[in-house]
């Protein structure tokens, strides 16, 4: 199994490079290779309860340094199949095992606000539309403008929404009773990687001491902090910022149109996922249930 | 037997400078264990409980606490799982072995990790003379980063120089700051990095005096304080406060022996609590301080 993990490893470090900031695919990467070492493990006879990780109760009792993992095992390759599919399954139904908490976070007559377009999200405010009746406020989250469809998608479930300006968030969010976003990536230290817009939006409810409630399923948790390679600043076309037809401008001045928004782990208030809800300082337990320290570095 | 001990704990500290107190206590510790002529558990305990209170005597520094802590534990686990008691003491002095060759591994081990968030460019503020520090500089250089460092002087002993004169020689810009001037160059910095004597189970550390003062500077600016500290430093101590920390820790082993009135007496460490620490970098990996105590938790209880 030491070669099958060498093999997913090549092929995750691959396709990471490729596109950096599509951090889910190292996560999936990682997801499986732990699945490995604890099929593995359990074969080889150690008992389930053993701890993988590093910690200083390892250091004081272990015998010798770490195993490799060179004995073949049959049964081997049918269960970690079996265990990739549970897997697959519990991937399908996270939107759903996310959306089935909604009725306990929202209550009637709240004014909630979200920003951008999120699927779990749109899935989290349906589920509660079904039994109670709020507002909902979508910043429209320039220059791709995709507030407008979810602003759409939700009046179509008969949810009383409105569509605003990004200028207007901090004038708006004295109103708001709770903030719901969704988010691109859960780092290890709690901060979010989400769509542009999203820092003034947490740093508005912090000052309005408005609860903000990130919806994410686990398989966007990843492993990595905010260091140098600063590889999830994606850039693209300036062209929806200011449009190519102003074209003597454009020679006189420098234009960005960045992607994603990092937001601190201090502007977030909880956590939901598929797995429940969590603070965002409980985030290094549910990593280290997640990925094995050995294979952060893909 | 307890004045050997004394005598080869200063031995050790004055011929290897680099390792750090509690290692070199852990060492000491296992040599009197291979010569303890004792037949129980208990008996064990006691001496080694002896042990660590004469070496306290020498140094009363945290890290040697800690480090005693951690090796009286290291006994009862490994006599949990074997009733035999010869069997038992091979087995502990093995591990033991192994334990000290790890632990030599554990600074380079968090240099790898540190280091990546030192950006080119980027100027960094450090207190007094920490070797975890140091080598995750020498780390940051070795892959080939530019950076600047303010050092503060660190009074009473100067232990900023010290440090400036190591980094000198490793060809980082350096420059020696008054510990009052931490506020007055808190904008110009980008990070802060510290080490720590001792890091408390909740997260906050314990660490040369004026630390607290640099990590309050540093919250108020926004800036990040990032603290190095090998996992053999955790103790299991809770201070709410400056005046939970025990005088032992505060002051010399002299001044505790000689002196009475220790109102006079300026403290040696101070504490910093964990809200104003952003990361802990350890050879367990990195930690959230909120993680500091589930780690502890997982080998006392």
């Amino acid at each position: 199994s030491g070669e099958l993990m060498d093999l997913i490893r090549r092929e995750g470090q691959r396709m990471t490079a490729a596109q950096p900031s599509e951090t889910t695919v190292g996560n999936m990467v990682r997801r499986v290779l732990k699945v490995i070492r604890e099929e593995y493990g359990r074969l080889h006879g150690r008992s389930e309860e053993s701890d993988q990780q590093e910690s200083l109760h390892k250091l004081l009792t272990s015998g010798g340094l770490s195993e490799d993992f060179s004995t073949p095992y049959p049964p081997l390759r049918a269960n970690v199949i079996e265990a990739i599919n549970e897997l697959l399954i519990e991937l399908e139904g996270t939107t759903d095992n996310i959306a089935m908490q909604a009725l306990e976070h929202i209550h009637s007559n709240e004014v909630i606000m979200t920003i951008g377009y999120s699927r779990t999200v749109e899935a989290f405010l349906k589920e509660a539309a079904r039994k109670r009746k709020f507002q909902v406020i979508v910043a429209e989250c320039a220059p791709f403008c995709q507030g407008h469809e979810m602003a759409v998608r939700l009046s179509k479930e008969n949810i009383e929404t409105t569509v605003m300006s990004d200028a207007a968030i901090f004038a708006v969010m004295s109103r708001v009773n709770k903030v719901i976003i969704g988010t691109k990536t859960i780092l290890a230290n709690g901060a979010l990687i989400a769509v542009s817009g999203t820092h003034t939006l947490a740093l508005a409810a912090k000052h309005h001491s408005t609860p903000l409630i990130v919806c994410a399923p686990m398989f966007k948790l990843s492993p990595q902090f905010l260091n140098e390679e600063d590889s999830f600043h994606k850039f693209v076309s300036p062209q929806e910022v200011l449009p190519f037809t102003e074209g003597e401008i454009l020679a006189k001045i420098n234009i960005h149109c960045p992607v994603f928004d990092y937001v601190p782990p201090e502007l977030i208030t909880l956590f939901i996922s598929n797995i429940g809800g969590n603070a965002p300082s409980y985030i290094y337990r549910l990593m280290s249930e997640l990925y094995h320290p050995d294979d952060y570095e893909l | 037997c307890l004045a050997d001990l004394i005598e080869t704990f200063r031995a050790q500290l004055r011929d290897d400078p680099d390792v750090a107190s509690a290692v070199a206590a852990i060492r000491v510790l296992l040599g009197f264990l291979k010569q303890d002529r004792g037949e129980t558990i208990q008996g064990l305990r006691s001496s080694l409980l002896a042990a660590i209170e004469t070496l306290s005597g020498v140094d009363s520094s945290v890290a040697v606490l800690s480090g005693g802590e951690l090796f009286l534990r290291f006994i009862s686990l490994t006599s949990l799982e074997y009733s035999d008691y010869s069997k038992c003491k091979e087995i502990m002095i093995e591990r033991g072995e192994i334990f000290l060759r790890k632990v030599s591994l554990s600074r380079n081990k968090i240099a790898k990790l540190c280091h990546p968030f030192i950006r080119d460019g980027a100027r960094i503020l450090t207190h007094a003379y920490s070797r975890v520090v140091l080598r995750v500089l020498e780390a940051a250089v070795e892959s080939k980063k530019r950076f600047s460092v303010y050092v503060t002087e660190s009074q009473p002993d100067q232990a900023g120089q010290k440090m400036a004169k190591a980094l000198r020689k490793l060809n980082i810009p350096v420059t020696v700051i008054l510990d009052a001037a931490v506020g007055y160059i808190m904008e110009k910095v980008d990070l802060v990095l510290v080490g720590a004597e001792g890091v408390v189970e909740s997260g906050g550390i314990i660490n040369k005096i004026g630390t607290n003062q640099i990590a309050v500077c540093a919250k108020a600016q926004n800036k990040p304080f990032y603290v190095v500290a090998e996992s053999f430093k955790f103790v299991r101590l809770y201070p709410l406060n400056q005046q939970d920390v025990p005088d032992k820790f505060k002051y010399k082993a002299d001044t505790l022996k000689t002196n009475q009135n220790l109102t006079e007496e300026h403290p040696w460490i101070d504490y910093t609590s964990p809200s104003l620490i952003t990361l802990l970098f350890t050879d367990l990996g990195v930690l959230t301080p909120s993680a500091v105590s589930d780690e502890l938790i997982k080998l006392y209880l």
